[in-house]
């Protein structure tokens, strides 16, 4: 083939995935977008959606990733980061040098006095990791996770937080990180979708709401839109048939759609007929592997208890335990949200609550999956949209954007150690700073992907989770 | 002569696995080939715009393009004069000597230092390009300014040879191109196919079986064009166009941002369709939206059209920061505004110049600052949206005048002096004065509008505006005690334990005597009585406490710990004030809404009596006065000493609490509300308000923080308007966009009305006529076009009518092999496009076969069927959809609620998009939850159901002749005989099963709240459901041929 052939493939290749997806690019666009596989051993793989960027193999270590979202913003400081010298400080003015100039939320036009530590922390493990001991299931794996104690942000109240961490960016309608991997590496599921959503609401602090937006593929086509599945209802909205329709009455009912759907191709020689007919073998196949995954029955009694959960409650250790089911089953991005997180008031009490909530069946994923051998290629994330002020707002905190904490395990990081320092009251990050676009930076290498090289052309631009900034932090890395 | 580099191969993708791809894609490679070189094969000649702009713009001006902060070498490429200019000796394009230029040098050479682009940074140039460029710069390096930036001219319509292909503009210039490609056009589309594809374009409707046979059998020359004018006619008409418009300008029923609360602004949808219905010319359009407030005399609909700036989203979200949001707003402004109106990605310009295009980031600041005068805030603190309107209809005016005038004569005898009210007023102020004297602080007592016990317990208001607890005694119980202070402002509130002789011992409870409150919580309701606020208690201090329970306990969030009195043995009454973190203001109708807890293991601590009083005076102390402190220094002085605005308000505050009043103030109080419950009828529309502008400050890199920024004031992109000699308004802005020297509205707009006719722009990128944008397929036909709209008075049904009776609209869209892989991706229009259908009309199509569908023109937006528990994420307040009964039901797709956090996910899944930002276009997927919305969404399992009702009532008795007539009254054509054969089968074997299980079938029937006709036997007619499920599924039935 001569380079001029390669070329004119080249400009094609980026109109197939443009938004314009009429004539051609439709067509193209129709073959080459199915997300899930379609029918038949003899169509597999080939039809799937292969990812629009080759990763490399040397360097790729995670296939997956379970972002334990944290949503409302933890305290850092009563969470990964302790701070003796602000427990000295305790009740005195926060010095104005900290604060200046810098943006806060609710503390707006007050006083400003620290609030000390509310829970003791611990050393755990071998690699001697300083945990709050509200935590103590995590520190029995402090041995395999990476705590950062550097992160910051830019955005400080939740819902555009939310959004900058998931895309790099505040302003709404660019994809969010698990579209991005979803659109770039493809996904290995079969039946399910690439990126998962799971939402859980806790008893600690205020329920945050969540936006829809915050898993959505913005410019990228919207076949990698994040599916969220509910542990109430219809677990994919329209996953169940109607009453009185059986399974084998929808079986009648789609053969007979797909043969008039093939009667049509017959004539007007549209590939969209084509794709339409995998989509609908596809739809149908969900109504079974959906609940399937969703059913816990079988996992055995001992996996239950690791997690805490009996399973179908839709609370944060039943949606950990079905994390780790669409990690067997291939989805690339698996996102959880807990909303618990926002503790404005009595801090003390809430954060018992909260950890309560997720230390069992955040510690027990890393346990199960590494049990499995599936850990090594798994990252797992656990963190949240923004950290809380070391000053106090009353018996709590306020959100807090220039220094936090989050920690990882799995997937190519390197368990055991801990990344960055914030000053000694846990106002900014000072030691190695890692920003949310690093932290995008990152994941991305660690699917063997440069984080420049992912883009996609959207308004006569080529956008990147990471726009123009984001390191790969090489030190964490395994 | 070029090199070989490894740059041929694809940038991020192996060979192996783009040959997958390629594979998969079911095309043939050369078509590919010749898809792509299609533009350069027309003729041999290099063009800069068509040609090489793309190239220079994508490759070399990040580093040599507009931004002045990342240029590197003091070198612009974008610029004829510099890139031309003598350097010292040399030239980057020499004119007069190319094959001396730099630039070929630069992209030539082998040497790692000298290469252009630099390797490893910014992408390399493809041999192709190299070519290009060396082919360019050899034959003179002739530049053209960018196409879309010069203004448009009507250039000769070409001559055709083919006389079929003359019908009007359109046909001239895209046959003139087919006949130099040598391609011939398809045939025109069977009449059924063409009057199906005129409906759903122009009304988002399908045709009726009427329409189609009428359509089918009228022999006039001019059948189609008469259709056509009856759809431009017809009601909706507007209601199709309204939807790519309303993507465009962010339209939704909810502010967007956190609790993403409703607000009303669907009046401005109804302004839009009424705009299209009514051909209202685009200029005027245009300044309705941007400035209908300021054109003189505006009426109603224009301010209504105003609420254009309004609609970006907006925050209620505590601790958000007005200055932060009014940034982001600001520039939500200029990226919707630019790309709305402009086809220009402005937005880039926020933090540095524009990398591709001349706008400056002190463009995009000069750009906002046209909105700069909107009364807006930044953080919507209790989620109230203004400024806002009314707009009532006339029986409510009316009404509403009574009512305003009732109150204001209730009002005036409030004011009026009599001997009685001076009187009273002498010794109110006497009391207050001896008040003083004795040091008896008062606070006022507030008669609770509403008590609850959770447990049960009965609460009694006492004369003193006590409550007393009797009946249920529970060991624990928490009390609601709802309020309605009538001040202006609550600066805390004072908790009272009153002994009765009642309670154990006649203390303070019926546990003893004592009592323990572990929560003292203050909401703050809305009109409707949802909590919209927490109130942050900031201190609490009590006369007494006992031991270990201090008040501050009542207010840490622990559920156990509280305060207690000790009152088993200290019998007395007892006093605990909580202050507000900052003073409440209350808006009219607002309530508050106090929680007493008593969760602590203390069984049966409850208060047994109580008196909550409010205050309205900084720091109030448990001993405090209880009138406002300037109320309490009025009245220490005398008459004399007092100043005459004083006195004013010492007498209307003495009024507002006289029992001397009381009659009369019930009275005006139950006007009020029945004013108040007119006035929440009477639709409101968030509009557009000048005031006197903010300064506007280049924000450096965006930062809203940084104030270091030059001030700027409104002024149009420095490249497209000279500077203006006077101060603009947002009415300029309005005038200059619909100006005849600005060369982008018009193209801009043109070029996406072409794809939504033909599926695609004559320049693709809908969102970006700029650098980085497409050079237009046609582009002389794109101006034409631009010119053909602003000559006729910017008469959007011409331009409409123009596109559509063209012979290139009539073609099939069927395409031979022989053009599929001649032109690929159909930019020569020798065929129509087929295309889904946008996720509105989708639901129209199955509503109206049902004809189920309820035609009425605007209102509020409507809910359909959602799933449930679909809102679980949202709070502040949090919600419960309820899906609307009766005929709401059953409206169009445009007038679905649209909630931006949680758009319905059958909309969703066919792509609607969220509008949050601006959208221009569409995504087009086809996906497995579109499979699944098709088949189990409630609203097409009904649709299915009624038109099966329909199906049976239908004349043909044989199965197969009522088969043939569904499919022909759904999809517009007769079936084959296999088609009909499938479907039959499908009846036949549903009809048996559903024979054999009654109960199924009519659960199936249950779907949907609309009423079933009766007449039919249950597994019939469950079995033809069955039929109407697979016809509503076609691929057919949701696409356009």
């Amino acid at each position: 083939m001569n380079p001029l052939d390669i070329l004119a493939m080249r400009q094609n290749r980026r109109s197939f995935l443009s938004r314009s997806t009429v004539g051609l690019g439709s067509l193209a666009l129709a073959s080459v977008l199915k997300p899930w596989q379609s029918q038949g051993a003899n169509l597999a793989a080939s039809t799937q959606w292969p990812g629009a960027i080759q990763a490399i193999p040397q360097l790729q270590k995670a296939k997956r990733v379970i972002y334990l979202c944290m949503a409302g913003g933890p305290s850092h400081l009563e969470t990964l980061d302790y701070k003796p010298k602000l427990a000295e400080m305790d009740g005195k003015p926060m010095p104005e040098s900290f604060t200046e100039g810098q943006p806060i939320a609710q503390l707006q036009g007050q006083k400003l006095k620290c609030l000390g530590p509310q829970h003791e922390f611990q050393t755990f493990g071998q690699s001697g990791q300083q945990i709050a001991n509200v935590f103590p299931k995590i520190g029995e794996i402090s041995d395999e996770i990476c705590i950062v104690r550097s992160f910051h942000t830019e955005q400080i109240n939740h819902d555009p937080a939310h959004t900058f961490l998931n895309t790099g960016t505040s302003i709404s309608g660019r994809p969010s990180m698990g579209s991005w991997l979803w659109y770039g590496l493809g996904s290995e599921s079969e039946n399910l979708p690439g990126f998962v959503v799971l939402t859980s609401l806790g008893k600690g602090g205020q329920g945050q709401p969540i936006s829809s937006r915050q898993w959505h593929s913005g410019f990228l086509p919207s076949n990698f839109q994040g599916v969220q599945f509910h542990a109430s209802g219809d677990p994919v909205h329209y996953v169940k048939r109607p009453p009185g329709v059986s399974q084998n009455d929808q079986r009648r009912l789609v053969n007979a759609v797909n043969a008039l759907n093939r009667e049509l191709d017959s004539v007007v020689d549209d590939s969209e007929i084509s794709t339409r007919i995998t989509q609908n073998e596809m739809a149908f196949r969900m109504q079974t592997s959906v609940p399937e995954l969703m059913d816990v029955r079988n996992e055995p009694q001992h996996i239950l208890d690791l997690y805490g959960t009996e399973g179908g409650d839709g609370s944060f250790a039943s949606n950990c335990l079905l994390a780790r089911r669409l990690a067997e089953r291939g989805s690339r991005f698996i996102h959880l949200y807990h909303r618990s997180w926002d503790h404005h008031g009595n801090i003390k009490n809430n954060m018992r609550t909260s950890a309560k909530e997720v230390d069992q069946a955040s510690a027990a994923l890393i346990t199960d999956l590494k049990q499995r051998g599936m850990l090594d290629d798994t990252l797992v994330i656990w963190g949240g949209e923004f950290g809380r002020t070391p000053m106090a707002q009353g018996s709590g905190r306020d959100h807090h954007i220039r220094g936090f904490s989050l920690w990882m395990a799995g997937g190519g990081i390197k368990g055991g150690t801990s990344y960055g320092e914030t000053d000694d009251l846990g106002y900014k990050a000072v030691v190695d700073p890692f920003h949310v676009h690093d932290l995008h930076a990152t994941m991305l290498h660690l699917f063997g992907v440069n984080h420049k090289e992912l883009t996609y052309r959207f308004q006569g631009r080529d956008f990147r989770l990471t726009d123009v900034h984001g390191n790969v932090v090489k030190r964490i890395l395994a | 002569m070029f090199r070989a580099r490894s740059s041929f191969e694809p940038e991020f993708v192996p060979m192996s696995d783009l040959s997958r791809i390629l594979l998969q894609g079911a095309m043939p490679l050369t078509a590919f080939v010749l898809g792509a070189s299609l533009q350069v094969k027309a003729d041999a000649e290099i063009r800069f715009n068509r040609d090489i702009r793309s190239i220079l713009s994508n490759k070399c001006y990040t580093c040599h393009g507009p931004d002045k902060n990342s240029r590197e070498g003091d070198l612009r490429l974008d610029v004829e004069s510099l890139a031309k200019a003598d350097r010292g000796g040399y030239f980057v394009i020499d004119s007069v000597h190319p094959a001396k230029s730099e630039l070929l040098a630069r992209i030539t050479t082998e040497d790692e230092d000298d290469v252009m682009p630099p390797h490893g940074e910014g992408k390399a140039l493809t041999s192709q390009e190299v070519a290009l460029l060396t082919k360019w710069v050899e034959s003179g390096a002739e530049w053209e300014g960018h196409w879309a930036y010069l203004p448009p001219v009507k250039a000769p319509v070409p001559e055709v040879e083919n006389p079929d292909w003359r019908r009007n503009a359109v046909d001239r210039f895209i046959g003139a191109r087919l006949e130099s490609e040598g391609l011939q056009p398809s045939d025109p589309a069977d009449r059924r196919t063409l009057i199906r594809r005129i409906f759903l374009d122009l009304t988002g409707l399908p045709p009726s079986a009427d329409d189609v046979a009428r359509f089918e059998n009228d022999r006039d020359r001019f059948a189609f064009d008469h259709v056509v004018d009856r759809l431009l006619a017809s009601p909706h008409f507007g209601e199709r166009m309204a939807v790519n418009w309303l993507d465009l300008v962010r339209y939704a029923d909810t502010v967007g941002y956190h609790g993403d609360q409703d607000y009303s602004v669907w009046p401005y949808r109804d302004y839009v369709i009424q705009a299209f219905n009514q051909n209202l010319s685009f200029d005027q359009f245009t300044r309705e939206q941007l400035a209908g407030d300021l054109l003189q005399g505006a009426n109603r609909d224009q301010k209504v059209a105003s609420g254009y700036n309004r609609l970006h989203m907006i925050t209620a979200e505590g601790g958000a920061q007005d200055k932060e949001y009014l940034a982001k707003y600001a520039a939500d402004r200029v990226r919707t505004t630019s790309s709305v109106w402009l086809g220009s990605t402005m937005g880039c310009a926020e933090c540095h110049d524009h990398k591709f295009d001349p706008f400056t980031t002190k463009d995009f600041y000069s750009f906002a600052a046209f909105f700069s005068d909107l009364k807006e805030r930044g953080f919507y603190g209790g989620n109230r949206w203004e400024p806002q309107i009314p707009l009532p209809t006339e029986t409510q005016e009316t009404r509403m005048e009574a009512l305003t005038r009732q109150v204001a004569s209730l009002e005036a005898s409030l004011t009026t002096s009599t001997e009685l009210l001076v009187n009273g007023q002498f010794d109110w102020e006497a009391q207050l004065r001896a008040a003083e004297e004795n040091g008896e602080l008062l606070w006022e007592p507030i008669r609770p509008l509403g008590l609850q016990s959770t447990e049960g317990a009965s609460l009694r208001v006492l004369a003193d505006r006590s409550v007393l607890v009797t009946g249920a005694n529970p060991e624990k119980d928490t009390y609601y005690v709802k309020l309605a202070p009538e001040r202006e402002q609550v600066t805390g509130i004072r908790l009272e334990a009153l002994t009765h002789p009642s309670l154990d011992k006649e203390s303070l409870s019926r546990g003893g005597g004592n009592f323990v409150l572990t929560d003292f919580k203050v909401d703050r309701l809305d009109s409707n009585g949802e909590v919209t606020d927490t109130v942050t208690i900031a201190s609490a201090k009590a006369d007494f406490s006992q031991g270990g329970f201090g008040v501050s306990k009542a207010i840490d969030g622990n559920k156990s710990s509280g305060w207690a009195v000790d009152g088993s043995k200290k019998i007395a009454d007892r006093r605990a004030v909580f202050t507000f973190g900052s003073p409440l203001d209350l808006a009219e109708g607002e309530t508050i809404r106090v929680t007493l807890a008593h969760q602590s293991d203390h069984k049966r601590h409850n208060l047994g009596r109580f008196r909550l009083s409010v205050i309205s005076i900084e720091k109030p102390g448990i001993e405090e006065t209880g009138v406002p402190s300037d109320i309490y220094r009025a009245v220490l002085k005398s008459f004399e000493e007092r100043s005459e605005k004083e006195q004013t308000r010492l007498t209307s505050f003495f009024r507002g609490q006289t029992p001397l009043l009381d009659d009369t103030r019930v009275q005006l109080a139950s006007t009020k509300a029945s004013r108040d419950r007119l006035k929440k009828e009477i639709p409101t529309m968030l509009v557009s308000q000048s005031v006197k502008p903010r300064q506007m400050r280049v924000l450096p890199r965006g930062n809203w923080l940084d104030e270091s920024g030059d001030v700027v004031a409104a002024s149009f992109p420095g490249f497209l308007a000279s500077k203006a000699e006077k101060e603009l308004s947002r009415l300029d802005l309005a005038d200059w966009m619909v100006s005849a020297s600005n060369p982008l509205t018009a193209r801009t707009f043109v070029n996406r009305l072409w794809k939504q006719f033909y599926g695609t722009g004559l320049s693709k990128v809908l969102d970006d006529v700029g650098s980085q944008g497409e050079w237009p397929t046609h582009p002389e036909l794109l101006d034409w076009l631009a010119v053909e709209f602003m000559e006729s008075g910017w008469d959007v049904k011409h331009l409409v009518k123009t596109l559509v009776t063209s012979q290139t609209y009539r073609q099939s869209s069927v395409a031979s092999d022989y053009l599929k892989e001649k032109d690929p991706f159909n930019r020569l229009y020798a065929r129509q496009t087929a295309f889904r259908l946008d996720a509105e009309v989708v639901r129209d199509v199955a509503l109206s076969v049902s004809e189920l569908r309820v035609d009425q023109l605007g209102g509020p937006s409507v809910k359909p069927y959602q799933p449930a528990g679909y809102y679980a994420q949202l709070n502040f307040p949090t919600r419960t959809y309820q899906a609307d009964k009766g005929a709401s039901q059953y409206r169009r797709g445009v007038y679905t609620h649209w909630q931006r956090t949680f758009l319905h996910p059958s909309m969703k899944a066919f792509d609607a998009p969220s509008r949050e930002e601006c959208t221009a276009e569409r995504s087009r997927s086809n996906t497995p939850l579109q499979s699944l919305a098709l088949l189990n969404d409630p609203s097409y399992v009904e649709a299915a159901r009624v038109f099966a009702e329909r199906i049976m009532s239908c004349d043909g008795e044989a199965i197969g002749a009522q088969v043939r007539w569904a499919f022909t009254e759904a999809v517009c054509r007769k079936p084959s005989t296999r088609e009909v054969k499938i479907l039959t089968e499908l009846y036949q074997e549903s009809a048996e099963r559903f024979a054999d299980d009654k109960e199924a079938a009519e659960a199936l029937l249950g779907v949907g709240g609309a009423p079933a006709s009766g007449d039919c036997e249950p597994a019939e007619l469950a079995a033809w459901t069955m039929v109407s499920r697979a016809i509503l599924n076609l691929h057919e039935l949701i696409t356009r041929y």
